[in-house]
C-alpha cells in the first residue's frame, strides 16, 4: 500500500515537470500562433484581438501559473486552431490511437515472444538463418515505406482491406461503442496494426531469443533435464518465464515509442489518432493543443509504465521479496 | 569598410591601367562601381511541402548568380517563414510565396486592392512594403466604380502599373487537377467555375448519380479546422460551410455573382442602396422559415466588435439595413462599393435569428462566435450538416426541400492525408471525386488512363505562385534592379522544369481564369539573361569579376 502511495506521488512529480517544460518549450520555439491565421484577411486590431483571446498579452510568469491552476482542476484551455477544449478534442481521437497501440503492440509481442524463443531452441538450424536477417530487415525498413508496400499489396493490389480511416465512409453505427467493436472497424484497423505491429516486433524477438541463450546455460535447466522434464516444460515453465522478465520492460517502454510512432503510420493510412493531431497541433503553435495532448499521452505512459510494474511484481517474486522486506 | 574602400581602390587603380594600356574593350567601357551587393537569402517553402516551389527556388538562385549575385535558399517550415517574412518585414531579402484562390477571390478587388496599397503595408496584405502614390488612387477608385467597363479600365491600369514596377516577380498560374469517376456520376452535370475547377457550389448541386451509387466522397488533404458560419477558418471548411448555409448571392459559374437567396438584386444609380426581395418558401434546417429579420441579423451581428472578426471588414461599409415588408431588405453604403456583391452578398452565410441570437447575446467578455459549437449546425442550404468525426469525415445530407435540391444523397468529405493512398481510393471506389490533388499531376491521369472510368478535368488557378522582392531594402527598392531580376528569368523553365507543365505562366495579380478583368497586355514580357544584364547596366549596376556591384557612390546599408 505504501508502496503505491510513493509511486502515485511520483507520478504527480513526473506530470508537474512534463507540464512545466511543455508549456516553456511551445513558447520559446521560433513561429507564433497568429501565423496560422495569417491567410485570411486580419488587420492589426484583428491580431491583437487574437492575442488577448489566446492569453498571450499575460506575463509568461501569470500564463504559466493559470495553466497549472487550471491543469490541476482538469482544465487544459482551448485549442487556438479548433477553438475548442483541449480535453474534448484530444478525448475523441485518444481511443483511437490506444486501440492501434495496444493491438499492434500485443500482436508483435505475442508473436515476438514466441518467435523468439522458437528460434532460441532452434539455435543453429536452418530457420536461424532466415528468422534473424528478416526480423533485422522488418525492424530496420522505415515505417512510410512498410507501410506504403502494405498499401499497394492488400488495399489496391489484393483489394482485401480498405485504404485510409477507421471507417467506411459515411457509415452509420448507434454507438461510440457499436462502431469500435464493428467489423468494418476491425477491417480499418487491419492495415495499420499490422504494418505497425511488423515495425515493433523486432525488438521482442531478438530480446527474448538472448534471454532464452542465456537462460538455457543456466544450471537449473540442466538440473530440469536431469530430472527427465519434458522440453515444453522446460521450454515454457523454466526458460521462458525467465526469460520474460526484461521483455515485459520493453513492452511498457514500447508503448511509449509506438505513441511517437504512430505520427507516421497515421498520417500513410489516414487513421484518426492523437499522432496527427501533435504535428498539427505544433506546427501550428497550437500551445494549449499541444501541451494538453503530450500531457495526457505523459498521463497515458505513466500509468502504463505503473501497471507494468505491478505486473513485474506478480511475474518475479524476487522483486516481490525485496520490495516488501 | 576601410577594407571595402581600399580594395574598391585598388580595383579602380587597375582599371585605370588597363585603360591606360588599353587593354581589352571591357575596361574600356567600364565605370566607376559602389559597393557590391551583399550574399542574398531566398527564402522558399521546404521541398516536403511545396516541391515545385523549392525547385524554383533552386533554379531562380541558380539564374541570378549568373547575373553576379550570391544567391542562396533559405527554406523553411510554413509557419517559420510566415515568422519572418509576415512578422519581421524589415529582415528579409527575397522569399518565394504563392496567393491562392478563393470563391471571393473571383473579383479582383481582393488583391487589386490589399496586395499593394499602402494602408496594408505595416501588417497587412502588402508585406512586401511596395507603395505607390499612383496606384493607391486606382485601387480606392475602382471600388467605388459600379460600371464594369469603366471599372475594367481601373484594374487594367492597376495591372500594367505593376508590371512596370515588378513589385513581385510572378511566376505562374498553376494548373489544378481534379478528377471523378464518370461511371459514378453523368459527366454533363459537373459544372467548371473559372479558378476553382469542378471543386464548386454548381458542381456538387448539380452532379448527378448513373447508379447505385448515391453518395459523393471527396477528399480533402488537410485536417478540417472548424465549422462555423461567422468563423473564416480553413480552405476545406469553406467548401463544406458554403452548402450548408445559403448566401444572398453566389458566384456563379461565369465568375460573376448571381442573385440566390436574395431573387432580386438592384442598386439606385450612384451605388449605395441596394433593395433585394428574398426569395419565396425558404426554410432552416430545422422547419423555421427564413425571415428577412434573419437577413438582417446575419449582416448586423457581425458588425459588432469580437462577435465575428473575420466578417467584420465586409460588413462595416453598410450604414443602415431597413426591412420596408417581409420580403424586402434595403442596405445602405457608406460609398460605392464594387466589390460589395462579390466579397460581402456572395461571402456572409445566412444565419437563423432564433438559434444565433441568444448564442451571441451569452457571449462571456473576450469571446466571441468563433469559438461557438453549433452541435446542430442549422443553416437553409442544400445539404444539412449530418456529422462531423474528427480526423476522419464530414457528412452532409441532401436537403429535398430546398429550391436546388441536390440530386445526389449525401456529400462525404474524407481527410486524406496521404497522397498517394488518395489515389488508390479513387481507383478502388473508396472515394469518387478527387477534389484535391497535391501530388504530380501527371500521376493522375496516367492513373486516369490505366483505370478507364476516371475523367479528369485541368484548371488555372485564380491564386498564382511568385517571388517577392523586400522594397523596404536597397537594392530591392530600386524598380530598375528588380525589373533586371524578374526579367532573368525564364518562365518557360520554371513552367515546365518545376510545375512539370501544369501551370500557366504568369505577370499579373489578376489570373487570366477571371477573364474579364485580366489584363492581356501584360502577358507578353519579355525575357532573357542578356537583357537583363543589360537593363542593369542601364540602370548603373556593374559587373566586376563576375560579381554585381551598386551603381557608383551607392554602399550596402545591410551588408553584414
Amino acid at each position: 500500500m505504501k508502496y503505491i502511495l510513493t509511486r502515485l506521488a511520483h507520478m504527480l512529480i513526473v506530470l508537474w515537470a512534463v507540464g512545466t517544460i511543455l508549456f516553456f518549450m511551445f513558447r520559446l520555439m521560433p513561429g507564433t500562433p497568429l501565423a496560422a491565421f495569417i491567410d485570411n484577411t486580419t488587420t492589426a486590431e484583428q491580431q491583437q484581438a487574437l492575442i488577448r483571446q489566446f492569453g498571450l498579452d499575460k506575463s509568461l510568469g501569470e500564463q504559466y501559473w493559470l495553466f497549472i491552476t487550471n491543469a490541476l482542476q482538469g482544465d487544459l484551455g482551448q485549442s487556438f486552431f479548433f477553438k475548442r477544449p483541449v480535453t474534448d478534442v484530444v478525448m475523441e481521437v485518444l481511443p483511437n490511437t490506444i486501440i492501434l497501440t495496444m493491438v499492434s503492440l500485443v500482436v508483435a509481442y505475442v508473436f515476438g515472444t514466441l518467435a523468439g524463443a522458437y528460434l532460441a531452441w532452434h539455435r543453429g538450424r536452418w530457420i536461424e538463418g532466415i528468422g534473424i536477417p528478416l526480423a533485422l530487415t522488418t525492424r530496420a525498413a522505415p515505417e512510410f515505406w512498410l507501410g506504403m508496400v502494405m498499401l499497394a499489396v492488400f488495399a489496391f493490389g489484393l483489394g482485401w482491406f480498405p485504404a485510409g480511416g477507421a471507417n467506411t465512409s459515411g457509415a452509420n453505427f448507434d454507438s461510440e461503442w457499436a462502431r469500435i467493436f464493428s467489423l468494418d472497424y476491425l477491417r480499418h484497423l487491419a492495415l495499420p496494426a499490422i504494418t505497425l505491429a511488423v515495425y515493433l516486433q523486432g525488438l521482442p524477438l531478438l530480446l527474448m531469443r538472448s534471454n532464452m541463450l542465456e537462460v538455457l546455460q543456466e544450471e537449473f535447466i540442466t538440473m530440469g533435464r536431469m530430472k527427465g522434464l519434458s522440453n515444453s516444460t522446460i521450454l515454457l515453465n523454466h526458460a521462458a518465464r525467465n526469460a520474460l522478465l526484461p521483455v515485459a520492460t520493453a513492452f511498457a517502454l514500447g508503448i511509449g515509442s509506438a505513441v511517437g510512432g504512430n505520427v507516421v503510420v497515421e498520417t500513410v493510412f489516414s487513421w484518426p489518432g492523437i499522432g496527427r493531431l501533435l504535428v498539427n497541433a505544433v506546427s501550428a503553435s497550437d500551445y494549449p493543443l499541444a501541451q494538453g495532448a503530450f500531457l495526457i499521452i505523459t498521463f497515458v505512459l505513466i500509468i502504463m509504465n505503473f501497471i507494468a510494474d505491478i505486473t513485474y511484481h506478480l511475474l518475479d517474486p524476487r522483486v516481490r521479496f525485496a520490495a516488501s522486506s | 569598410m576601410r577594407n571595402s574602400l581600399k580594395r574598391r581602390g585598388v580595383l579602380r587603380c587597375t582599371a585605370a591601367i588597363g585603360l591606360a594600356l588599353g587593354l581589352g574593350g571591357v575596361a574600356a567601357t567600364a565605370q566607376a562601381e559602389g559597393d557590391p551587393v551583399r550574399a542574398i537569402e531566398l527564402h522558399s517553402r521546404t521541398q516536403a511541402a511545396n516541391p515545385q516551389q523549392y525547385q524554383a527556388a533552386e533554379l531562380i538562385a541558380q539564374i541570378w548568380g549568373d547575373l553576379g549575385l550570391d544567391v542562396s535558399v533559405n527554406a523553411l517550415p510554413n509557419t517559420q517563414l510566415s515568422d519572418v517574412v509576415w512578422y519581421n518585414r524589415d529582415t528579409w531579402d527575397v522569399t518565394m510565396w504563392q496567393m491562392v484562390g478563393r470563391p471571393e477571390r473571383s473579383d479582383p478587388d481582393e488583391f487589386v486592392y490589399n496586395l499593394f496599397h499602402s494602408s496594408t503595408a505595416p501588417t497587412g496584405y502588402n508585406f512586401v512594403g511596395w507603395t505607390n502614390d499612383e496606384y493607391d488612387k486606382i485601387a480606392e477608385e475602382q471600388r467605388l466604380v459600379i460600371d464594369p467597363d469603366k471599372r475594367l479600365e481601373l484594374i487594367t491600369k492597376a495591372q500594367e502599373l505593376v508590371n512596370e514596377n515588378q513589385p513581385y516577380a510572378f511566376l505562374v498560374y498553376p494548373t489544378k487537377v481534379f478528377a471523378f469517376d464518370k461511371t459514378v456520376f453523368d459527366e454533363t452535370t459537373v459544372t467548371e467555375q473559372p479558378g476553382l475547377g469542378i471543386k464548386n457550389f454548381h458542381t456538387f448541386t448539380d452532379i448527378t448519380p448513373l447508379g447505385e451509387q448515391t453518395d459523393l466522397i471527396m477528399n480533402s488533404s488537410n485536417e478540417l479546422n472548424a465549422l462555423n458560419p461567422f468563423y473564416i477558418s480553413g480552405a476545406s471548411d469553406s467548401w463544406m460551410t458554403e452548402l450548408i448555409w445559403d448566401r444572398m448571392m453566389r458566384i456563379g459559374s461565369d465568375g460573376l455573382p448571381k442573385p440566390w437567396a436574395a431573387e432580386t438584386v438592384e442598386w439606385n444609380d450612384d451605388g449605395t442602396v441596394l433593395t433585394m426581395t428574398l426569395r419565396d418558401g425558404m426554410t432552416w434546417h430545422d422547419g423555421e422559415p427564413v425571415t428577412v429579420e434573419d437577413v438582417v441579423f446575419s449582416f448586423t451581428a457581425p458588425q459588432q466588435d469580437m462577435v465575428a472578426p473575420m466578417y467584420q471588414p465586409f460588413v462595416s461599409g453598410i450604414t443602415s439595413i431597413e426591412t420596408p415588408d417581409d420580403k424586402t431588405v434595403v442596405m445602405t453604403l457608406d460609398k460605392p462599393n464594387a466589390a460589395f456583391e462579390t466579397s460581402t452578398l456572395s461571402k456572409l452565410n445566412l444565419v437563423p435569428k432564433h438559434v444565433w441570437g441568444p448564442i451571441i447575446d451569452g457571449l462571456a467578455e473576450g469571446e466571441s462566435a468563433e469559438s461557438v459549437l453549433e452541435e446542430t449546425r442549422i443553416g437553409s442550404g442544400p445539404f444539412k450538416f449530418d456529422r462531423w468525426a474528427t480526423q476522419q469525415e464530414v457528412v452532409l445530407d441532401a436537403n429535398p426541400d430546398h429550391w436546388a435540391a441536390p440530386k445526389i444523397d449525401r456529400l462525404i468529405l474524407r481527410v486524406v492525408l496521404n497522397v498517394e493512398a488518395a489515389l488508390g481510393m479513387l481507383r478502388s471506389g473508396e472515394m469518387n471525386f478527387m477534389s484535391d490533388y497535391t501530388g504530380d499531376p501527371q500521376l493522375l491521369i496516367e492513373a486516369a488512363d490505366a483505370d478507364g472510368d476516371l475523367a479528369v478535368v485541368e484548371s488555372v488557378d485564380i491564386g498564382f505562385q511568385y517571388v517577392a522582392f523586400n522594397a523596404r531594402r536597397a537594392p530591392f527598392d530600386d524598380p530598375a534592379f528588380r525589373k533586371a531580376l524578374s526579367t532573368a528569368i525564364n518562365r518557360e523553365l520554371i513552367r515546365k522544369a518545376a510545375w512539370n507543365g501544369f501551370a500557366q505562366t504568369a505577370n499579373s495579380h489578376v489570373s487570366p481564369a477571371l477573364s474579364y478583368w485580366h489584363a492581356t497586355s501584360t502577358d507578353d514580357m519579355e525575357t532573357g539573361m542578356d537583357l537583363a544584364k543589360q537593363m542593369l547596366s542601364d540602370a548603373g549596376y556593374t559587373i566586376v569579376d563576375g560579381k554585381l556591384h551598386y551603381p557608383d557612390g551607392v554602399t550596402d546599408q545591410y551588408a553584414d
